[in-house]
């Protein structure tokens, strides 16, 4: 019962031939071996398998493969192939980073985030923000990233 | 003193990688041929193994083996061998390893393990160690006190327990005869775990020439290497343990955890490469979890405030095996005097197996949950004294001259715990507290804390050091980088000894026990006192090196010249010098002839004087501590009993400050990881040994909105001599004033006296409720 899915990642068009259902996040790391995506919990708690599923921040642990057709996805290869993207650097500079396993989940969500708003305001960051669990930092740097963030991409955006 | 690059911020030389989602973590290794286990854990937490049918398992598609104990002749552990990779003829808790599958893919290994039939034989559980210690309590270990142990541990045979610590100093019973003040309690830290983001995960691969590879989510290489080739009877050199990035540790990823059980596994596939990933639930369940500490204490005080006696009873449930968690007892018992000197001791930990997972380190090792006893009955006999806390603990508090429990002497270079709580109690209680509102109950609390290492009278750590001729350097350390930024601390500490920039500095990312130098384990908050102090040894031999190569060069001996990072040069007469380019491989004479040496090094430090114990449980076993204070003012909603903490402050005399932005991290997120444990965090073990949460979605973890809106988090530089420019560590300490500070607050708040953790809405509104009734 193998079956044939059609969607784009990171720009590309792929086709992946899965032979049972399966969770975006398994289709990313096992059978196109994209690692960057991360699993945490495997519940759709913690947030760290966090992709762009069509504009949207997804938890691509609990995104089913029969969802995908068509679908535009953008994962934390797509921001990092050739640059280094302003919510990276802004998370990096704020030291932000620790061990760095919830990182990738957390960037893929601010993309969504300040792709649909830009202006986003301080509680909307948080209420992103509270998708994601984080053990190493209390989230003080990752909130003063994310703002950082935020501006830097709005200024970005005036020129 | 004054410092080039030690007290700056510099950018973590990982954070871009992992950032970008480019660093490789366990489940990120791929390898040719890779095979993928699956384990199956029991229906019982206690319970005899009657048959185990593996026909069914074996027969489905994709499966190479399937695994189990039957067979297993191996055990080991460091501190007691006690610990077996997969139960053989009975199991003992509810995560424990019964049987394994190894297939071509996780998919099939997990189809097949459904088809695995056991049957049991369910024994009484015991999930607590008041009950487990019982007269004639079923044995979780039956072979108990006839099982290797280190000598300084004391099993009870018989019995479940697994260790009998007793610490004597001076005579506690005449203390209470004549106190004027008497306060005792029972405090309880319930079980929890580490949780880390990244769970556990080991890759083995028995190679057909006999060599073993392990890859490990592990803090430990070197122990694996050491244990792996004991078990198998390989030479160490013929076990090769690598370590990837790894995605927080926070302790359950020390000691051995997973690689012996992985590897006992993969032995049942040898040629190939075997893989096990814990999903959350067996991360909860079969890995290390933490705490499960109960503390009866009594607190005897004259009415001068002077604390006279401390009597600890300290309970530890340690799990079906004991191993992990006895050395975390000892630290609960001589550090449950806190900050404070007591002339009479009378402290006494009990490691009890229980049949729940292995307690393991949780960063504090011990410390968080004496402590929280500590810092709630010093409260209680404070008020009943009518005394102010502070004036009560300043009256107490470890000073230089002090004799600790275990009878070691305190110096000004262990820092002043009196400095911090000045700190924080500035933070915190300078003004008034808001009143009362119709919403909001307020209050503040305050806990002063000390922390000792815990670590090991042998604990080594190594440097492998190479001044390469453009005048950068490469440094490859056996220390893992688990997120706490040692990376850059050892940047900074080489750039600073070599007077060279940080960024000059290359940091190994792998620890591969082939190519790294040797490690004990990153525990214990020590890699920048211990490692940093090994890199400093090993930049003077550096340094050494380069002054008598240049001394053939400038035809001077090496005690007259000057070494400035970029050339060396006769103290004398400056202008007469030689660059570190060229000699920093030997020095080559006009005829191309070269002589001396390359510039490079080994080392390594340790702590000094760590020792065991003596017959009154005492000795050089803390050796090396850290002070500390910490405060809160927090909110409590009246229609709903959350408690909301809105300022957080923190302050350790840490000596020396390495890298400011990162030590603030630290703070934040220990304190924060703390409040977890204060409010949320429980692992629920029912009577039956159940786990009732194994999962994200009921055990909760603090979220960015439950953070402290505001944390204060201040510095004490009182330096150390042993660490590195005076330094200290810092890595377990935030977590453990928080819950007895955050409790401390909740009485000041509504004057209710919890004496466990977590404290829930549910209990506030509870508590509250009972408390209307009385009126």
């Amino acid at each position: 019962m193998s079956e044939r899915i059609n969607f784009r990642l990171n720009g590309r068009d792929v086709s992946v031939e899965i032979d049972r259902a399966k969770m975006l996040l398994e289709i990313l790391r096992e059978d196109l071996e994209m690692t960057g995506t991360k699993c945490g919990c495997d519940n759709g708690v913690c947030g760290s398998c966090v992709v762009v599923v069509d504009g949207r921040a997804v938890k691509s642990c609990l995104h089913p493969s029969k969802k995908l057709e068509g679908a535009e996805v953008l994962t934390i290869e797509g921001l990092s192939l050739n640059s280094i993207h302003p919510i990276q650097k802004a998370l990096v500079d704020a030291g932000a980073v620790q061990c760095g396993y919830c990182t990738p989940g957390i960037v893929m969500e601010l993309h969504a985030l300040f792709a649909s708003n830009p202006g986003a305001d301080d509680a909307e960051i948080m209420k992103a923000l509270d998708r994601h669990l984080c053990r190493c930092t209390g989230y003080e740097t990752i909130i003063e990233g994310a703002k950082a963030a935020r501006m830097q991409l709005s200024m970005a955006g005036k020129h | 003193m004054d410092f080039t690059y030690v007290g700056k911020d510099f950018q973590r030389p990982d954070a871009l990688e992992k950032a970008q989602g480019k660093s490789i973590y366990i489940d990120d290794i791929r390898l040719p041929g890779m095979l993928h286990a699956e384990i199956l854990r029991p229906e019982y937490a206690h319970a005899k193994i009657i048959s185990i049918d593996t026909r069914a398992a074996e027969a489905c598609e994709g499966v190479v083996a399937v695994v189990t104990g039957a067979n297993c002749p191996y055990s080991y552990g460091d501190n007691i061998r006690d610990l077996i990779p997969m139960a053989v003829t009975k199991v003992r808790y509810i995560g424990e390893p019964v049987a394994a599958v190894i297939a071509e893919s996780r998919y099939q290994a997990v189809e097949a393990m459904k088809k695995i039939i056991v049957k049991y034989k369910p024994l009484p559980v015991y999930v607590d160690a008041l009950e487990a210690m019982k007269p004639g309590a079923t044995l979780i270990q039956e072979q108990n006190g006839e099982i290797w142990h280190l000598p300084h541990i004391h099993p009870v045979p018989g019995t479940n327990i697994a260790g009998h610590y007793v610490l004597r100093k001076g005579d506690f019973e005449k203390a209470l005869a004549e106190a004027d003040y008497v306060v005792e309690g029972e405090f309880d830290y319930p079980f929890g775990s580490s949780a880390a983001i990244e769970t556990h995960g080991a890759i083995v691969w028995f190679q057909n020439d006999g060599k073993i590879d392990c890859w490990s989510s592990s803090i430990c290489p070197f122990i694996i290497r050491e244990d792996l080739a004991n078990t198998y009877g390989v030479p160490i050199s013929d076990v090769r343990v690598r370590i990837p990035e790894i995605g927080g540790c926070f302790g359950y990823k020390s000691d051995i955890t997973i690689e012996q059980t992985v590897a006992w596994i993969a032995s049942h596939a040898r040629g190939r490469p075997v893989k096990w990933i814990a999903s959350r639930k067996a991360d909860l369940e079969s890995t290390l979890i933490g705490h499960g500490i109960r503390t009866r204490m009594k607190i005897a005080a004259r009415r001068d405030g002077i604390f006279l006696g401390l009597q600890t009873r300290s309970y530890l449930s340690t799990g079906a095996y004991a191993d992990t968690g006895i050395n975390i007892s000892h630290g609960a018992t001589h550090n449950s005097t806190g900050p404070y000197v007591f002339d009479n001791c009378d402290l006494q930990g009990y490691s009890v197996y229980t049949n729940t997972p292995p307690v393991g380190a949780y960063r504090g090792y011990g410390h968080q949950e004496a402590l929280f006893a500590t810092e709630r009955i010093v409260d209680m006999l404070a008020r009943k004294m009518g005394i102010d806390p502070f004036v009560l603990r300043e009256k107490n508090y470890m000073r230089p001259g002090s004799i600790n429990a275990l009878g070691e002497k305190m110096y000004m270079a262990n820092g002043s715990v009196m400095d911090c709580a000045r700190k924080v109690r500035e933070a915190i209680f300078r003004g008034g507290k808001p009143t009362e509102d119709e919403r909001y109950f307020y209050g503040r609390g305050f806990a002063a804390v000390m922390k000792s290492p815990k670590g090991a009278p042998n604990q080594t750590k190594g440097c492998y050091l190479k001044l390469n001729k453009d005048g950068s350097a490469t440094v490859t350390i056996g220390g893992a980088e688990v997120g706490q930024g040692l990376r850059t601390v050892v940047q900074q500490i080489c750039g600073e000894a070599l007077k060279i920039p940080p960024h000059k500095v290359r940091v190994n990312f792998e620890i591969d026990t082939l190519y790294s130098p040797y490690e004990w384990q990153t525990i214990g908050s020590m890699f920048t006192t211990m490692g940093g102090r090994a890199i400093l040894r090993a930049a003077d031999r550096v340094i050494a090196i380069l002054k008598k190569n240049a001394s053939y060069a400038l035809r001077c001996d090496e005690d007259f010249l000057e070494y400035d990072g970029q050339w060396l040069y006769v103290k004398s007469d400056p202008d007469c010098r030689v660059a570190v380019r060229d000699v920093a491989q030997g020095y080559m004479l006009e005829d191309g002839r070269t002589v001396g040496e390359l510039a490079q090094a080994t080392s390594d430090a340790r702590l000094p004087r760590y020792s065991g114990f003596d017959q009154n449980g005492q000795g050089g076993a803390g050796v090396s501590y850290t002070f500390g204070a910490q405060g809160c003012e927090l909110r409590i909603e009246k229609s709903t009993g959350k408690v909301t903490i809105d300022h957080f402050a923190s302050s350790f005399d840490v000596g020396k400050v390495i890298s400011p932005r990162q030590i603030r991290g630290q703070v934040a997120g220990g304190v924060l990881m703390a409040i977890g444990a204060t409010l949320y965090e429980k692992l629920e073990i029912g009577a039956d040994g159940k786990i009732a949460n194994p999962h994200f979605g009921k055990y909760h973890l603090p979220t960015a909105s439950e953070a402290p809106g505001r944390q204060t988090i201040e510095f004490v530089e009182n330096p150390d001599v042993v660490g590195p420019f005076g330094s200290r560590g810092i890595g377990e300490h935030p977590v453990l004033g928080v819950a007895p500070a955050i409790l401390n607050a909740i009485h000041d708040a509504i004057g209710i006296e919890f004496t466990d953790i977590p404290v829930t809405p549910a209990r506030i509104l509870d508590a509250l409720k009972n408390r209307e009734m009385r009126k």
